[in-house]
């Protein structure tokens, strides 16, 4: 007798579950649809962004295009929050996420990562008419900018464990780390030495373009590390990361990332990327 | 007459003077209108996304009026509800629009977004949003519709009742067209704070005014340009609602235009 009541509740469910679509279907749904969803960030030039044409561009945008056209399948490309891409459990809405992502053990529980496809090298920024800080030991007691939830803050927290390197060393103590939107923090440092920021820890593209629109920053030292940049996955489809991977390997051994890399940033990026 | 057309004149001179002020002070920042003026077709929407979809202004009006549609709906049985003898009503009413009000129109989106997925309901980006912004406001303008119609004197439907009126004619006729007069300004001005919580559907990927302006915004480093775009049209298009409450207002309000309005 309980069975029969709980019949209906469970055919309820289960007709639920069949809009789910569960863990291991990604590589069936882009051969079946002929379509590669990929999610990326637009506000991360030169990585991501929305070009003079109105279309998304950058070095994270023409490497999809790529692994799209080396799969034979058409690209869309979708933009939502970072938080909604790394909070994971995609349900189906995204393939993969070609975003610059780089590998921690908090998005490891929720994402899957088949491949890292650059490298990238963090750097210590400051405005031009700095005088007090000319390397990463010199920030102690200032106050440093990061993108908020970034891997930056985590290396100031002196807390970033980068998988397979060895352990970094922090040669600073008591820095007042400032978390916020990337692009307030570039445009607060740009306003003088010390009036909101004393220096912003990001990546070196990113610093690097900041630096060529306001003309009034520099970068101090030498690379502080470098940082492995994932694609991700939805976890739980083992064959589809097999395909990304063996599909990244050969874009790069035909020398193509190496090509996309120098169109955008004048040297290969993707060379220590393993 | 005389003195209703010198108030006019000086209500529109002090504008004037208010927006040449704003106007000098935005020149002061000396922004790059040629950026502006590059962008401006893609803020209002003149153009298609790269996906076929309509994109900024476009949108933003898109998304505020479904949503406005739904929660005009949403509101109006709740406010039945709210004012129902029905305990089982009441006490939907009174629950939805107590957790609606209660909890921040962006955890609604992002759980709504986020959350239903994880008992099986994937919604796209665009229903999401449509759906997090109709229950949320659907729960304030129903609070607005209930006190516009408990403001509407009881003498009113005892008359229509001795009158033998039927219910529906007591409630389209009597009360309705009395109780608007209430709820008109309140109303627009939970829309108009509607039309920029839109812009939270940006963070699902929807290409509307906010997204559009942030983005070029960090692509460029024309910050203000594009913030202040962004805000001028978000305002022109508040003033379109503030005339459209107007008239709304004048019309309804017809029956008590002779007790001193201007």
């Amino acid at each position: 007798m309980r069975a029969k009541t709980g019949r209906p509740l469970f055919l309820l469910l289960a007709s639920l579950c069949a809009t789910h679509a569960w863990a291991g279907a990604t590589l069936e749904r882009v051969k079946h649809s002929g379509v590669l969803n990929d999610v990326l960030v637009n506000t991360y030039p030169p990585f991501g962004f929305i070009g003079a044409d109105n279309e998304l561009a950058g070095f994270d945008v023409d490497v999809a295009r790529a692994f799209a056209a080396k799969l034979g399948v058409t690209l869309h490309l979708a933009t939502p929050g970072w938080e909604t891409i790394v909070s994971g459990r995609w349900v189906g809405r995204w393939d993969i996420c070609i975003c610059s992502m780089s590998p921690t053990e908090a998005r490891a529980r929720v994402l899957s990562f088949p491949v890292t496809y650059y490298s990238s090298p963090a750097v210590l920024t400051v405005h031009e008419r700095e005088q007090r800080i000319n390397s990463i030991a010199d920030i102690s007691g200032k106050r440093v900018g990061v993108g908020t939830g970034s891997s930056y803050e985590n290396y100031l927290d002196k807390a970033l464990v980068i998988p397979g390197a060895a352990p970094l060393a922090y040669p600073f103590h008591d820095v007042i780390v400032i978390p916020g939107d990337e692009t307030i923090n570039f445009r607060n440092l740009a306003l003088g030495p010390g009036v909101r920021l004393d220096a912003i820890v990001s990546d070196l593209a990113t610093a690097q373009s900041y630096i060529a629109a306001t003309h009034a920053l520099k970068i101090v030292g030498p690379v502080l590390y470098a940082e492995p940049n994932v694609v991700a996955t939805e976890k739980g489809d083992p064959e589809w990361d097999r395909t990304v991977s063996l599909t990244f390997n050969q874009l790069k051994a035909d020398g193509t990332l190496a090509k996309l890399s120098r169109k955008w940033f004048d040297r290969d990026i993707t060379l220590d990327a393993h | 007459m005389p003195i209703e057309g010198r108030f006019r004149r000086y209500v529109w001179l002090t504008w004037a003077v208010l927006f040449a002020l704003l106007a000098g002070a935005c020149y002061g920042l000396h922004l790059d209108l040629g950026y502006v003026g590059e962008k401006l077709p893609f803020l209002l929407g003149l153009r298609l996304a790269p996906d076929g979809f309509i994109q900024g202004a476009a949108l933003t009006i898109f998304v505020t009026a479904c949503s406005m549609f739904f929660a005009l709906l949403v509101a109006l049985v709740t406010a039945l509800g709210r004012l129902s003898s029905n305990p089982l009503a009441f006490a939907l009413a009174t629950f939805y629009a107590s957790l609606f009000r209660g909890t921040p129109l962006l955890v609604q989106v992002l759980i709504i977004y986020l959350a239903l997925p994880q008992i099986g309901v994937v919604l796209g980006a665009l229903s999401s949003g449509l759906i997090a912004l109709s229950l949320n406001y659907g729960a304030y303008l129903a609070e607005t519709i209930r006190s516009g119609v408990m403001a509407v004197p009881a003498g009113q439907r005892e008359a229509a009742l001795a009158l033998a009126l039927p219910r529906w004619v007591i409630a389209w006729k009597v009360i309705a067209p009395q109780a608007m007069r209430l709820i008109i300004p309140p109303a627009g001005a939970l829309f108009v704070s509607m039309l920029k919580d839109s812009s939270l559907v940006s963070l699902m990927g929807l290409w509307e005014l906010n997204f559009l302006a942030q983005s070029y915004a960090r692509a460029s480093y024309h910050y203000m340009e594009m913030l202040i775009a962004a805000a001028l049209i978000y305002w022109a298009l508040s003033i379109i609602f503030e005339l459209v409450q107007f008239r709304l207002e004048r019309r309804f309000g017809k029956g008590v235009a002779a007790l001193g309005r201007r």
